[in-house]
């Protein structure tokens, strides 16, 4: 988990109106949502709609946001009254939604329970979510010892780059560098799997 | 590279060091830019973002489509959302007197500690109410107009405030501001209105965390300065 003010020089351009910043902020946290409210919410269609339900509702909540508590925390909390409320707003209505109503398409009672039994994922997708993590653990092994520490001590320790320094006993610089480096590593075995055009796509 | 100087790896490496949060406010807006205009950026920031997911969880290596279509839709929400613009200003702590009490400062204490209950109404510009005020039928000498409103039937306004919750809870619609210029101090009580605020108040702590419940109200009180 990073630290509790990483997010903060991005927060502080949202506030200054800039919404590309928040775009910034959607891409890093909108899988973390997205599992959170898919724990809540059995409809998997519904899912992709809560989770930017709870970005845009962040949004608009932004200039309150005092950096008391974690971003991720705060966006949390938004997520977990979101899925609430929606929950509540599907049980007075079940057909309120497209997706809630196209699920009902076949309506009798097996394929409904088929619906909800499914985790929602297609064979294609577990597939390549599969090839991702598998891409991403065989990048790490690949790395140089220096590198592969620096971004587990980041990425899973959590620690700052002034912890880091420390910790490997080398200047702030090169640890930037180091993260940095091994990011790419990374990513440039990941690129076959992100697609050809990804770049455009983004 | 049309931003000049910054080579495309110097770009990236900093790209990586914003996602950790260790760049100063400068470059981020550099990156901010950069993010706007450039697609590879934009690859990068993702690709950064999901290797240090699956690192710590590899259930969260879904597949970018997935991902791309996702920030697509949120972009279009966007765009249709006015943009925000903070500072917001420093709330002052302490303001329990209602003389003292700007409605706006209230609006944004409650709004910023449950946005998700009132983000709309701070965002309509609605106001909280501050401090306790119990109005009820006067037997004592109150202001002529106060009076007439009590014995109206309708201005039952209660406003409870505590530390830890502010919540305003109106029993019927908010009285004009010049019959809620009440001291505390000079209002006769009512046994049975007490009872009500006492079942109310219970209500107030504990709903604030939650989903916002029938008992909750955003009260307007326009006492602007009268």
């Amino acid at each position: 988990m990073t630290s509790a003010d990483a997010d903060a020089a991005l927060i502080e351009r949202v506030k200054l109106g800039d919404v590309k910043a928040f775009e910034m902020l959607v891409v890093k946290y909108q899988r973390r949502i997205e599992r959170l409210i898919g724990r809540m919410v059995r409809d998997v269609d519904l899912v992709p709609d809560i989770a930017q339900e709870t970005f845009i509702r962040a949004y608009r909540a932004i200039p309150q946001f005092r950096g008391e508590s974690a971003f991720y925390t705060w966006l949390y909390r938004i997520a977990v009254n979101t899925a609430k409320k929606a929950l509540m707003e599907l049980k007075r209505d079940p057909l309120i939604t497209e997706t809630a109503r196209a699920s009902r398409d076949d309506d009798d009672e097996t394929s409904r329970v088929e619906n909800e039994l499914s985790d929602g994922e297609t064979p294609d997708a577990v597939l390549a979510s599969k090839q991702i993590a598998a891409a991403v653990n065989l990048a790490i092994e690949a790395l140089s010892d220096e590198l592969r520490q620096a971004i587990t001590l980041r990425e899973i320790e959590g620690l700052s780059y002034e912890e880091i320094a420390e910790m490997m006993d080398c200047p702030i610089g090169t640890v930037r560098s180091r993260i940095f480096r091994a990011r790419e590593a990374i990513a440039q075995r990941l690129r076959p799997l992100l697609g050809t055009r990804l770049d455009e796509r983004w | 590279m049309s931003s000049g100087s910054v080579t495309e790896a110097a770009l990236l490496e900093q790209l990586s060091a914003l996602a950790d949060g260790e760049v100063d406010p400068a470059d981020t807006a550099v990156a901010c830019a950069r993010w706007r205009d450039d697609g590879r950026v934009r690859a990068s920031w993702h690709a950064y973002h999901l290797i240090g997911d699956v690192l710590r969880s590899e259930d969260l290596a879904i597949e970018p489509s997935r991902d791309v279509a996702f920030l697509a839709a949120v972009r279009d929400r966007l765009s249709k959302e006015a943009v925000v613009l903070a500072p917001v200003p420093k709330a002052e702590r302490g303001f329990r007197d209602a003389g003292e009490a700007r409605p706006n400062d209230a609006g944004a204490r409650t709004g910023r500690r449950w946005p998700w209950v009132v983000s709309s109404a701070v965002a309509a510009g609605f106001v909280g109410v501050v401090g306790t005020f119990t109005l009820t039928r006067p037997s004592a000498p109150v202001p002529a107009e106060a009076q007439a409103l009590a014995s109206a039937g309708s201005p039952t306004l209660v406003a409870s405030r505590t530390d830890t919750a502010p919540t305003a809870v109106a029993a019927s619609t908010p009285a004009p501001a010049r019959s809620l210029a009440l001291d505390v101090s000079g209002v006769v009580r009512d046994p049975a209105l007490d009872t009500y605020l006492a079942a109310h108040k219970q209500f107030a702590g504990s709903t604030a965390l939650g989903v916002p419940s029938a008992f909750l109200r955003s009260a307007t009180v326009r006492n602007y300065g009268r």
